[in-house]
């Protein structure tokens, strides 16, 4: 918690958050009116809201199991590799492997999982690890050096740098690789779903498109729509409000 | 002797490819106890010294001789750590060597008092001014009661007003602690009121031109014919180098 903001510059940067913050809330308030109105005029007449609300849920699930599984291995894998002397060496190698195209590794997770919830998550892990791995990372490496300096005559030295210096100095990247990083996971998780068509929204849509009723697709958007706004609302805009106001310099 | 070094080369290395001479054959000793400055053009080596005496940075040869065992750095932009508070940044060397919550904390409350911010505590370092900061990381370094305190240009990102006062607490601070201070100075009249004695370095590569003993009796008188004399000739020599 801040307890204390002194500065007239924190409280300008207070007042832009909270002038964001109160925009994207009309912009979601605009389209929730638009919704209701279109659904009142009977547009959304088609839809089977039961079974899209428990398709959409069964993704979100995944992804937020899938999310939970990359962050802390990218964390954990980040902060070792960003740790030891072999960064700048390994730095190039998860290059590569980010570049991969991750749907071409979905025949990979087919053959070892079979059509499984697990292969659908862990699929999505592939792609959602990058952005976190490479921002920590980023950022261990563009430490200034005299912060640096300051750990280790300070005595966060060996492995004790790691929860002492270097974590809480990821903070901030890994707020952001993890903004990244869902926003790449909810398109692994539906693409993955409508290409093996194994239940939630993927597959939902799939199935509406084929019968010919976009209604349900425009359905779909809205109700993802609601849960990416609730959960940027939650929990990133305060967690991004706090580290802008500490890490600001 | 607090520190010796003797013909000590260093060189960076740009991504490990090219490298470049960045100190050569340095040699001066520093006596325990002593107020130390050095001064000279940037890309003098100064910084780069600063971390092959605290061992940060591998010398190519030469040798140095450390009879501290306790040493504590303050630097130029302050490099506290964003994520904690001014108490816990002060306590956060205590931390590592593994001291009680409580007692560390009682410590850095100490420390922040002994340098005027006790009222300032839970205060994280982007809520604080520049001449705040820097005593902050005074007062990180005073907790860890070190014996040999390295100093990497302190003022020079302070006015006028906040650097005097900082260092007449400093000049108390040196006296109550007797540690040793070696102190990276761009401000020739500063270095001469402070300093025991000031090391002059040349650039391309760093070495050292010249060091100077300043004798003065302390308090020192910054208006007294004698300081300004140290002052023109320390000028001279600094005009012969650059």
């Amino acid at each position: 918690m801040i307890r204390s903001v002194a500065h007239l510059q924190s409280l300008a940067w207070q007042r832009a958050h909270l002038a964001r913050h109160k925009r994207s809330w009309i912009i979601m308030g605009v389209v929730v009116v638009i919704a209701l109105f279109v659904g009142a005029f009977g547009y959304f007449g088609p839809v089977a809201w039961f079974a899209l609300t428990n398709a959409v849920l069964h993704t979100t699930y995944r992804l937020a199991v899938a999310y939970g599984i990359a962050l802390v291995l990218g964390v954990a894998i980040a902060l070792v590799v960003g740790w030891s002397p072999f960064a700048d060496a390994l730095f190039p190698v998860f290059d590569i492997l980010q570049n991969v195209p991750s749907f071409a590794l979905i025949p990979f997770f087919i053959y070892f999982l079979g059509y499984t919830d697990m292969m659908i998550i862990l699929f999505a892990v592939s792609s959602v690890i990058w952005p976190i791995l490479f921002a920590v990372l980023t950022a261990i490496k563009n430490a200034h050096s005299d912060l640096n300096d300051a750990a280790t005559i300070f005595g966060a030295r060996g492995l004790r740098r790691i929860p002492y210096y270097l974590a809480p100095l990821s903070f901030p990247a890994i707020l952001t690789g993890s903004i990244v990083g869902i926003a790449i996971g909810w398109e692994s998780v539906i693409g993955a779903e409508i290409i093996t068509s194994i239940t939630g929204f993927g597959a939902f849509i799939k199935d509406a498109s084929a019968t010919g009723i976009t209604h349900v697709a425009i359905a779909g958007m809205l109700v993802i729509l609601v849960i990416v706004f609730v959960i940027n609302r939650l929990i990133w805009a305060p967690l991004l409000a706090e580290s802008g106001k500490r890490y600001s310099e | 002797m607090a520190l010796v070094l003797s013909r000590v080369n260093a060189h960076f290395t740009d991504e490990g490819v090219r490298e470049q001479p960045a100190l050569s054959d340095i040699t001066f000793s520093i006596a325990s106890g002593s107020f130390v400055s050095v001064i000279g053009p940037s890309g003098a080596g100064k910084s780069t010294l600063m971390r092959v005496i605290l061992g940060l940075m591998p010398i190519a040869s030469g040798e140095v001789v450390r009879n501290f065992s306790r040493p504590a750095m303050v630097f130029q932009n302050y490099a506290l750590f964003p994520w904690l508070s001014a108490l816990d940044n002060v306590a956060f060397g205590l931390r590592m060597s593994g001291m009680e919550r409580t007692r560390r904390e009682r410590i850095a409350r100490e420390k922040l008092k002994e340098v005027g911010l006790s009222h300032l505590e839970d205060h994280y370092p982007a809520a604080l001014s520049g001449g705040q900061r820097q005593r902050v990381g005074l007062a990180r370094a005073l907790a860890i009661s070190p014996d040999f305190l390295i100093m990497d240009e302190p003022f020079s990102n302070l006015d006028t007003i906040t650097s005097e006062a900082l260092k007449t607490d400093l000049l108390k601070i040196w006296r109550a602690y007797g540690m040793t201070i070696l102190m990276v100075n761009h401000l020739i009249p500063d270095a001469i009121e402070l300093s025991d004695q000031i090391i002059l370095m040349g650039a391309h590569p760093g070495h050292i031109e010249k060091t100077v003993e300043i004798n003065l009796p302390r308090p020192r008188d910054t208006r007294s014919e004698s300081f300004f004399k140290h002052v023109d000739q320390l000028t001279e020599n600094i005009r012969t180098i650059s």
